[in-house]
C-alpha cells in the first residue's frame, strides 16, 4: 500500500505540527515542547517534561534527613542554598529549633550570592538565546567568582550543602568575608556594563517589549512566583511577606514591572540583583559574632575538639551518624524565596529519623502551564524569549 | 488575618462541611471530606475577606506505614496575595476510591500538580480537562509515590528475579 493510499498525505488541519526539544539548546535542559503552528502564530503549545525525572522525592523517603540535604541542590542546581534553606527550615519548624544569630545571617549572604549567581546565569543564557553573545561571556566571568567563594567556604563549586539542619557546615572566616566584600564592590559596575549593553538596545527592546505579556491577574491564577510575579505588577516577595532567617533585618526594595512583558522581567531581576548585593553589604555590616549552629547535641554534631575529652560528645556524635536525627511526629510546610520564586518543602514525619514524604514546591515546575498559555498567539522567533524570561530549571521541573 | 481568625471565621461560615480545623505550629489547617471540597475551595477563593486568589501547591500523601484511616491524603496549600495570610486544606481519601474533583475552574494553576497526582498516587481528579501522566513515561506501570511501591528495583521483567519482584512488592518497603 503506498503513501497515497493510507492517506498520510492527507492533512486533517492547515496546520503544522512543530517539535521542539528536547535537546533543544534554548530549553535550558530537556524540555520538549510540541507546538501547533499556523504559518509563523503559535496556535497551541503542549509541554512534555519527565525527561530529567530522577526520582528525588521517592528517594528522599528511604534517607535519613541530613541525607537529603545533598539532594535538595540537585533540584534547583543554579541556586542550591535556597534549596537547602527551604529543607532546613521546614524539618527545623518541626523539631522547633532556634538558629543562632550568626547562622542566620551566614545564610542570607549563601542565599543573596546564590541569586545573584542564578540571575546571572540566567541574564547570560537568556541574552545568548535573544542573540547577545557577548553578555554571556561577561556573565559567567561574574558568576565564577560568586563560585570560588563557593568552593572557599564550602569545598564544593555549585552543590554547596552548606545550610545544614541546625546551622550551617562551617564557619566563615574572615578571609572569606574580605572576599564577599570584594566581590560586592566589583559587581555594581559591572551590572551598570550588562544594562549599558541591553537596557537600551534597540533590538533588544525590539524582541523583548510587549511579548509574553502576563496580566496581574492571570500570572495569579497560572500559580506563578517570583521575578515573574513581580513583573506583572503582584507585590508579593516572601522576603518581605514572610520574613524568615531574619530578612526583616534587613533594609531592601521589592522591584516591580508594569506590563509583565519580557522586557519587565528582565528589567526585574536585574533590579533585584542590585538588592541582593545590597543585602549581602549590610549583612557582613552587621555580621554578629558567636556560634555558627545550635547548641544541641541532638541536632549538630559537637565540635571536633571536645570528642577527645567529653564521653557525652562522643556518644552524640555516634548516635548522629549512626542513626541521625529523629524529627517529631507532624507535617508543616515552608516556603522561601528562591531565585525563580517560592521554594517550599512539604515535610511529613512521622516521628522517626528518615521523613515520610518530602514534597518539593517547584516555581519552574508550576510556571510551564503558564508559559505554554503565554506563547499562544505569539511568533515561533518569540518562543525563545518567552522560555527564557520564565528561567525554568528542568532539575526542579521533574525532580 | 491571623491563622485563629481565618480558622475562627470559617468555621463559622461552613461549619457543616469542614471535617475540623485547627492551628498547627502556626499554620491554620482545615479538614475536609472529598464531597465538599470544591464547595469549600470556592468559598475560600471567593469570600472577600479570605480572598485566597493564589494557590501554593497541591500534593499527595499514603499514610499506609501509620496504618490509618484513610489512607491517602491530598493536601492544598493556598495563599492570598493581598490579605497576606495561609492555609493548608487537608482532603482525606479512601483507599477503595481515592477521588478528588479538579481544583483546576478556580486556580488555572492547578492543572499540572493534579495531573501530577494521578501520575504519581493514581488519585483520580474528576472533571480534569486532561488526566494523563505527567512525569512518568505514558507506558509506566504503577504509581511511584505510593508507599507499596518498591524503591530498591526497577520494572524490568528479567527471568531471574521475577519471583523476588513479586515478593518485594508485596512487602512493604524497607525503612532504615
Amino acid at each position: 500500500m503506498s503513501v497515497t493510499e493510507q492517506g498520510l498525505l492527507e492533512r486533517e488541519k492547515d496546520s503544522m505540527t512543530l517539535n521542539m526539544g528536547p535537546q533543544h539548546p534554548s530549553t535550558h535542559g530537556v524540555f520538549r515542547i510540541v507546538l501547533e503552528m499556523d504559518g509563523e502564530v503559535v496556535d497551541d503549545a503542549e509541554p512534555h517534561i519527565g525527561f530529567l525525572h530522577t526520582g528525588i522525592e521517592k528517594t528522599s523517603e528511604a534517607k535519613r534527613y541530613a541525607h537529603v540535604i545533598p539532594m535538595t541542590d540537585r533540584l534547583d542546581y543554579l541556586s542550591p542554598p535556597s534549596n537547602n534553606l527551604a529543607f532546613c527550615l521546614t524539618a527545623e519548624k518541626l523539631l522547633q529549633t532556634e538558629i543562632p544569630e550568626r547562622a542566620n545571617y551566614l545564610r542570607v549572604i549563601m542565599c543573596e550570592l546564590a541569586r545573584m549567581a542564578s540571575h546571572l546565569v540566567w541574564l547570560a543564557t537568556h541574552a545568548l538565546d535573544i542573540g547577545a553573545m557577548t553578555v554571556f561571556l561577561y556573565c559567567w566571568r561574574e558568576r565564577e567568582r560568586i563560585l570560588d567563594l563557593n568552593e572557599e567556604i564550602s569545598g564544593v563549586r555549585m552543590m554547596t550543602s552548606y545550610i545544614r539542619l541546625g546551622g550551617v557546615a562551617k564557619d566563615a572566616t574572615p578571609g572569606w568575608l574580605q572576599g564577599v566584600r570584594k566581590f560586592i564592590d566589583y559587581l555594581p559596575a559591572k551590572i551598570d556594563e550588562y544594562e549599558r549593553l541591553l537596557t537600551n538596545n534597540p533590538i533588544w527592546i525590539d524582541r523583548t517589549q510587549g511579548i509574553g505579556i502576563m496580566s496581574r491577574e492571570e500570572a495569579i491564577n497560572w500559580s506563578m512566583s517570583g521575578p515573574v510575579l513581580r513583573a506583572s505588577g503582584v507585590d508579593f516577595d516572601l522576603r518581605k511577606q514572610r520574613p524568615y532567617s531574619g530578612y526583616e533585618n534587613f533594609d531592601f526594595a521589592v522591584p516591580l514591572g508594569k506590563n509583565g512583558d519580557i522586557y519587565d522581567r528582565y528589567l526585574v531581576r536585574v533590579a533585584e540583583m542590585r538588592e541582593s548585593r545590597n543585602i549581602v553589604e549590610q549583612a557582613l555590616k552587621k555580621l554578629p559574632t558567636g556560634p555558627y549552629k545550635v547548641d544541641d547535641n541532638k541536632i549538630s554534631l559537637p565540635n571536633r575538639n571536645t570528642l577527645k575529652s567529653s564521653m557525652e560528645a562522643l556518644i552524640h556524635h555516634f548516635k548522629l551518624v549512626s542513626e541521625g536525627i529523629s524529627v517529631p511526629k507532624g507535617e508543616t510546610y515552608v516556603p522561601v524565596e528562591g531565585p525563580r520564586g517560592e521554594v517550599g518543602f512539604y515535610i511529613i514525619s512521622d516521628g522517626s529519623n528518615v521523613p515520610s514524604r518530602v514534597k518539593l514546591r517547584a516555581p519552574s515546575f508550576m510556571a510551564i502551564p503558564g508559559m505554554c498559555a503565554m506563547m499562544e498567539g505569539c511568533f515561533i522567533a518569540d518562543v525563545v524569549g518567552i522560555i527564557g524570561s520564565i528561567d525554568i530549571v528542568m532539575g526542579e521541573v521533574d525532580r | 488575618m491571623t491563622s485563629e481568625e481565618i480558622i475562627e471565621k470559617v468555621k463559622s461560615d461552613q461549619g457543616e462541611d469542614i471535617q475540623s480545623a485547627e492551628v498547627n505550629l502556626g499554620d491554620a489547617v482545615l479538614f475536609v471530606a472529598p464531597g465538599a471540597v470544591h464547595k469549600v475551595l470556592g468559598y475560600l477563593k471567593n469570600d472577600s475577606d479570605l480572598n485566597f486568589d493564589y494557590l501554593s501547591h497541591i500534593t499527595g500523601a499514603d499514610y499506609l506505614n501509620e496504618e490509618r484511616d484513610p489512607r491517602f491524603e491530598v493536601v492544598y496549600e493556598f495563599h492570598s496575595m493581598d490579605k497576606n495570610h495561609s492555609i493548608r486544606v487537608r482532603v482525606g481519601l479512601e483507599e477503595e476510591d481515592p477521588t478528588v474533583p479538579t481544583v483546576s475552574d478556580l486556580w488555572r494553576g492547578a492543572l499540572y500538580p493534579e495531573r501530577e497526582l494521578f501520575d504519581m498516587f493514581g488519585f483520580k481528579v474528576t472533571g480534569h480537562p486532561n488526566l494523563i501522566r505527567l512525569i512518568m513515561p505514558e507506558e509506566w506501570g504503577g504509581h511511584p509515590l505510593l508507599k507499596d511501591y518498591p524503591l530498591t528495583i526497577e520494572d524490568i521483567a528479567f527471568s531471574h528475579n521475577r519471583e523476588l519482584k513479586q515478593d518485594l512488592v508485596k512487602s512493604k518497603p524497607p525503612t532504615r
